[in-house]
């Protein structure tokens, strides 16, 4: 396969991607004013301390959004996430507590979500399990094995460095954002200018045609799978320097927080549609409501309840709209 | 069977055997369950001498309820090619609902059982008609409507919520000529709905509609009502469920349903269902839920901590669901 078979991408430039964004994401502008309502009511949302709060929690959730919408766009769903996160912030615990161990903390994590990543993947693709069921029998399994081997303690051998990366700030500038943008830029360049990228959209779009014209169907969703196990490992290390103690729970509720950013950035629940701004988007978004939820003063439970009705909603607003255009 | 037969003994004896190797055929699933089954009490039996108490089996068969219950609800929606993800939170809410709104008072039990009962219908209802009117995949609308749900029972009690009185255990502990009430009962249960869903109209409609629904449809079946009410059914089972835990636990906690979610599928595609829908049923999941508390029972004698059996079960599913070889893909 050395033809360039031109595929039409919704990012050919940015001007445009980003106007089409908004277009497509009716969704998107409601959730816009609705954060306008509420700085309305409590301007402390956009006090600098708070958007520096915010800032810090984004990179985190970014960076799980990035591999989610990997694997959405193939047509997948992975909800072993959390439990990869959990289980790298454990890894980067396990050790003396020193700036040395991350020889042995990056590679055991990463590739501790590398291998998770390729399970899923050959699950799906291989023995045609359903992604959900697949991943989320991976999360329970890791689950299992990081109790065993915590026996539920939680540990606070964070090395100094991972704190720093993950809650220390350089001149205003969350210190986690450098690894984010670095893995944002690879992910766009892989997503919107390789010939890999144009796979995966075709993979997810038409899988049946993408097999015709040659593609490795499997081989390209079991590295979307194998992408999201190592960028969610990656933000479980950087995790662990954040909450600085870790427990067995660290990334709680990350599988469903990723995917409704993933959703609010316009990534399609059906596969082959969204992209990496999207995806950064609807990260923002969300840490924006979850945060809007604690200032204006109502229950944090409520988030749950937000975070529901949008995974409902936008899948219903999806739905209607590809029912108008047909 | 009343036609006449040239030599009607002999045609019975064929049609018999006929039948029993089709059974066969069609069954392949609950004679491997059973298998295991086997294997597993003889496993139990060598590895400890406590196990072949007939104490222990029953403590199996009574802790066996609960998953029964939800399994049975998730039976009837997977039958139809559908997935309920929000068994667990359902159970979460209604579980504390019912602790927390009876605080204690005696008279206010039959009441509050039947609103929790009915809520559980709505809920499940709700979920159904979500799917039917927004055309989304019922993966995503479970998932969506079992994180509001979480969250709601959070809202409601971030702890434990309010009491029940001792006569409320019966459900759990009551005990009929020596039998446990809730485990018999739910035995009983099981064995009625898997005749109904073989023997009636209705029940073959479900089989149908997950079959193929556009062909469903298309032979006049009302395919709406059917998705509906399983989902309903679903809903009322995890209100069920909700009222055992309580019963057993004495107390309604905001999380105590979150495991039941994928515990709820395991004993389904054991059983042999399809996620796909329209082949399986309802004899395979209660074997898949004796074959689950069976082996939990035996790695417990094994010594083998709860973290390593929630591998185990982890490892089953994926096992179980990658043996088969579905038909057509598997939904999302």
């Amino acid at each position: 396969m050395h033809t360039t078979t031109r595929i039409p991408m919704a990012s050919k430039d940015t001007s445009a991607s980003v106007k089409n964004l908004l277009r497509e994401n009716t969704l998107l502008l409601a959730i816009v004013l609705l954060l306008a309502v509420a700085g309305s009511f409590a301007p402390a949302i956009f006090k600098p301390e708070n958007l520096a709060n915010m800032a810090l929690q984004f990179a985190p959730l970014g960076i799980v959004v990035l591999g989610q919408t990997l694997v959405i766009l193939v047509r997948g769903l992975d909800l072993s996430v959390s439990s990869v996160m959990a289980t790298s912030a454990v890894i980067a615990t396990s050790f003396s507590g020193h700036n040395a161990d991350l020889v042995w903390i990056l590679p055991l994590a990463l590739g501790t979500g590398a291998l998770v990543g390729v399970a899923n993947g050959l699950l799906v693709t291989k023995r045609n399990v359903s992604p959900f069921l697949a991943t989320l029998a991976t999360m329970i399994m890791l689950q299992g094995a990081r109790n065993a081997w915590t026996q539920g303690a939680p540990s606070g051998n964070v090395p100094p460095l991972l704190r720093d990366i993950g809650a220390g700030m350089t001149q205003g500038i969350p210190n986690n954002a450098f690894p984010l943008i670095g893995i944002a830029v690879l992910a766009y360049v892989l997503l919107h200018q390789s010939t890999f990228g144009r796979r995966m959209y075709l993979v997810g779009g038409s899988p049946n045609a993408a097999r015709l014209v040659g593609i490795a169907v499997d081989r390209v969703t079991i590295t979307a799978y194998v992408l999201s196990g190592v960028l969610a490992a990656i933000s479980g290390v950087i995790l662990s320097g954040y909450v600085s103690v870790v427990d067995n729970w660290v990334g709680k509720n990350f599988e469903l927080d990723s995917i409704v950013a993933a959703v609010m950035g316009g990534i399609a629940l059906s596969g082959g549609k969204g992209g990496v701004p999207g995806a950064l988007l609807g990260a923002a978004i969300l840490v924006l409501l979850s945060n809007a939820v604690v200032i204006v003063g109502l229950p944090i439970h409520i988030q749950l309840v937000m975070k529901g009705f949008i995974i409902v909603a936008a899948a219903a607003l999806y739905v209607a709209k590809s029912k108008v255009r047909s | 069977m009343t036609t006449s037969h040239p030599n009607p003994a002999a045609a019975d004896v064929r049609a018999a055997s006929k039948k029993t190797s089709a059974w066969f055929q069609g069954n392949e699933r609950l004679v491997v369950v059973v298998v295991l089954l086997l294997l597993l009490l003889a496993t139990g039996s060598f590895v400890s001498e406590r196990f072949r108490h007939l104490g222990n089996l029953q403590n199996v068969y009574e802790q066996s309820v609960g998953l029964a219950l939800v399994s049975a609800g998730q039976t009837m929606v997977v039958l139809t090619g559908g997935i309920d993800l929000s068994v667990g939170s359902m159970i979460s809410l209604m579980s504390v609902l019912t602790s927390g709104l009876i605080d204690g008072n005696p008279e206010r039990v039959v009441w509050v059982v039947a609103g929790v009962l009915a809520l559980g219908l709505l809920l499940g209802a709700m979920n159904g008609a979500l799917t039917l009117w927004l055309g989304i995949h019922p993966l995503i609308v479970t998932l969506g409507t079992g994180a509001a749900l979480q969250g709601l029972t959070l809202l409601y009690s971030s702890d434990s919520a309010g009491s029940v009185p001792p006569e409320f255990e019966y459900m759990a502990y009551g005990r009929i000529l020596g039998f446990p009430v809730g485990a018999t009962v739910t035995l009983l249960v099981f064995a009625g709905l898997a005749h109904l869903l073989h023997a009636t109209r209705q029940g073959r409609y479900v089989y149908a509609v997950g079959g193929d629904p556009h062909a469903a449809t298309l032979m006049g079946l009302p395919t709406r009502r059917v998705l509906v009410s399983v989902y309903a059914f679903s809903g009322l089972c995890a209100a069920i469920t909700a009222l055992y835990v309580v019963s057993r636990f004495g107390v309604g906690q905001p999380y105590t349903g979150a495991n039941y979610t994928l515990a709820s599928v395991t004993p389904v595609v054991i059983g042999g269902t399809m996620l796909s829908g329209g082949k399986g049923g309802l004899m395979g999941t209660l074997l898949g839920v004796y074959l689950m508390g069976l082996l939990n029972n035996v790695l417990n004698f094994m010594d083998i901590s709860s973290h390593f059996q929630l591998v185990i079960q982890g490892l089953i599913v994926v096992i179980a669901v990658s043996s088969f070889h579905g038909r057509k893909a598997q939904p999302v």
